[in-house]
């Protein structure tokens, strides 16, 4: 009897999941991109005009902060890969001088536990012109120095970049350390035995062999610039006047600060298709790369 | 597919090397000069942060940022803790701190035990469909936030959870249930076909078995996803901003309202106190559990 009715219990625990699945997932996303197709305002109104049906995307990219919200995006996605580089760096030099191996990655990494809201206030205290490391700069005579980046709208990207770099280099530190270890030993020694110089080993050996290391970092910071939110919160509340607004923010702000909903919901599906479009690259980079371990396998 | 989430149950994240023999050459004094540095750039940060937090008012307004305290004093720390005001509450962080807590204990046992159940049935049962549900619940743990909130702010209304603690543990157990199933369902398919098949034939039912078997078996994973999920839930924002009713907003929030939208003369050492009580709970985990905190960071890395 028990093993009949055990038959029944496995497809009974899956229940909650798939219920969750398809209402706060696929159904939440339905729903939101019906809605975008509305008027709604402050409530959900369901009516679609389909001779209009596109007026929320023509108004969304008529919106000079939409523009700049996408440009950010941008700008915070290539400034981030130095985070990347810097993480490969770091694990390099961790993995050529294993002295105080320990010690350095504990330093690299506490940043991740830290909440980019509390990453974001300290930089933001960092950056105080009056206060903060500008003051300390003109202190140890670099008169000129400036590093009031947050209140210009032309730098304060910038130091949201540098305070992501700062969070999460340790991350791509930690990926690019794992990819390292996992490369034959039998390499280093072989090099060293050629007599292969430092610069060539990395160049022309070891960033060839970890190229999927580097695309599943590239992959995974570009999927968090397209959520940043809290850092940009925290440092700068999209200040100085829509300077520093990124796609979540926009979002965001259309729903509490507007109160226009038809509006957030377009913007969070262009969020999704700008998600979609460095996803599919990673679901389709990862089912190649399983096909080619399979093929090396047999 | 799910192959990109490094977790198995024999695999480090990172192995134990031989250590070199003691001989210090050139380069490496170069490589340590490099790291301390660039471990000096990384530590700035959090030294700021405790050394403005002990200073007294007087000090801070030098500009002198990097200086230690001439005199240290503990009263920025109270003064945050019992104080500080978020919008016209001045009852200090501590709300928000047993708040957090509140909302941490319900997350985790609606989170872990969700998937752990879904993530087991995955694995190690014949479930027809279960590689397209693995496809989609892959799939989901990419989705932003944005495309889903606006739906569950309506959802958890018509429940009545919204604004509730519990409205705001649901969430946070729904939105982790993609990854978690995910890490978990990787986990259990190493479990070998002869265990199964062995507690099958002694006429193991799917709970028994997931009871006496799979769950006393899981003792690594749960590490590695306790700390996952206290670390998000506890250093979430957004969830908790817009979820969080009046008095049931976690400590992040409360933290971004009394520093962002302070009003007045500024207390630069009492914000820096705030933010590091904010920041204590999960740095006390990482420091103390590295190795898992490590695991479960690389495991929940697509989260972002």
């Amino acid at each position: 009897m028990a093993i009949r009715w055990s038959h029944w219990s496995p497809r009974i625990a899956l229940v909650p999941a798939l219920v969750i699945t398809a209402v706060a997932f696929v159904g939440s996303i339905g729903w939101t991109i019906y809605i975008s197709l509305t008027r709604s305002r402050r409530f959900p109104d369901y009516t679609i005009n389909w001779d209009e049906w596109a007026r929320q995307y023509e108004r969304l990219f008529k919106d000079d902060a939409w523009a700049v919200s996408l440009k950010n995006l941008l700008v915070l996605g290539i400034g981030s890969t130095l985070a990347i580089i810097f993480g490969f760096i770091l694990a390099a030099m961790i993995e050529r001088e294993k002295r105080g191996e320990g010690f350095f990655r504990t330093i690299f990494l506490y940043p991740l536990a830290v909440s980019l809201i509390v990453a974001g206030l300290v930089w933001r205290w960092m950056f105080n012109p009056a206060l903060g490391i500008e003051n300390f700069l003109h202190q140890i005579g670099f008169a000129n120095a400036s590093f009031n980046w947050l209140a210009s709208p032309d730098t304060a990207m910038y130091g949201i970049i540098l305070a992501s770099i700062w969070h999460g280099s340790g991350f791509y530190m930690a990926l690019m350390l794992a990819g390292l270890k996992s490369i034959n030993t039998e390499i280093w020694s072989a090099a060293r035995l050629d007599g292969v110089s430092f610069w060539r080993l990395y160049i022309e050996i070891i960033i060839p062999m970890m190229r999927f290391t580097f695309l599943t970092c590239a992959i995974l910071l570009s999927l968090g610039v397209v959520k940043a939110y809290d850092i940009i919160v925290a440092m700068t509340n999209g200040g100085p006047g829509s300077s520093t607004w990124m796609p979540a923010f926009f979002a965001l702000n259309a729903y509490a600060g507007r109160s226009n909903i038809a509006y957030a919901s377009a913007a969070a599906v262009i969020m999704l298709l700008i998600t979609a479009a460095i996803f599919i690259p990673l679901v389709l980079i990862t089912a190649w790369r399983v096909r080619r371990q399979e093929a090396i396998a047999q | 597919m799910t192959d990109i989430l490094p977790l198995s149950p024999n695999q480090k994240a990172f192995k134990e090397y031989p250590k070199k023999p003691a001989k210090i050459k050139g380069s490496s004094i170069a490589i340590l000069i490099f790291l301390t540095m660039c471990a000096l750039f990384i530590a700035v940060p959090l030294y700021v942060m405790i050394v403005t937090s002990i200073k007294h008012m007087d000090q801070i307004r030098l500009g002198e940022i990097f200086s230690l305290p001439t005199q240290v004093t503990f009263e920025p720390w109270w003064k945050a803790w019992n104080e500080v005001c978020s919008g016209v509450q001045c009852e200090g962080v501590k709300v928000g701190f047993f708040n957090s807590l509140a909302i941490l204990f319900p997350s985790l046992i609606l989170s872990i035990g969700l998937s752990m159940v879904t993530g087991y049935a995955l694995a190690l049962w014949n479930v027809k469909w279960a590689g397209t549900f693995l496809f989609i619940l892959f799939t989901a743990a990419f989705v932003p936030f944005q495309i889903i909130m606006i739906p569950l702010i309506i959802l958890s209304g018509i429940i009545k959870v919204y604004g509730t603690i519990w409205g705001v543990a649901i969430v946070h157990a729904v939105l982790a249930m993609p990854l978690l199933t995910l890490i978990f369902r990787n986990y259990y398919k190493d479990i070998p076909n002869e265990i199964m098949s062995a507690a099958l034939m002694d006429s193991g039912s799917f709970w028994r078995i997931f009871f006496e078997i799979v769950l006393p078996m899981s003792g690594n994973i749960l590490i590695v996803v306790l700390i996952l999920q206290i670390t998000s839930i506890w250093n979430d924002f957004i969830i908790g901003l817009y979820f969080g009713g009046i008095g049931t907003k976690p400590m992040t929030v409360i933290l971004a309202n009394s520093v962002i939208t302070s009003r007045g003369e500024i207390s630069y050492n009492v914000d820096m106190a705030a933010a590091l009580l904010t920041a204590i709970p999960p740095l006390v985990i990482y420091f103390v559990l590295g190795k898992f905190f490590v695991q479960g960071i690389t495991a929940g890395a697509i989260k972002g």
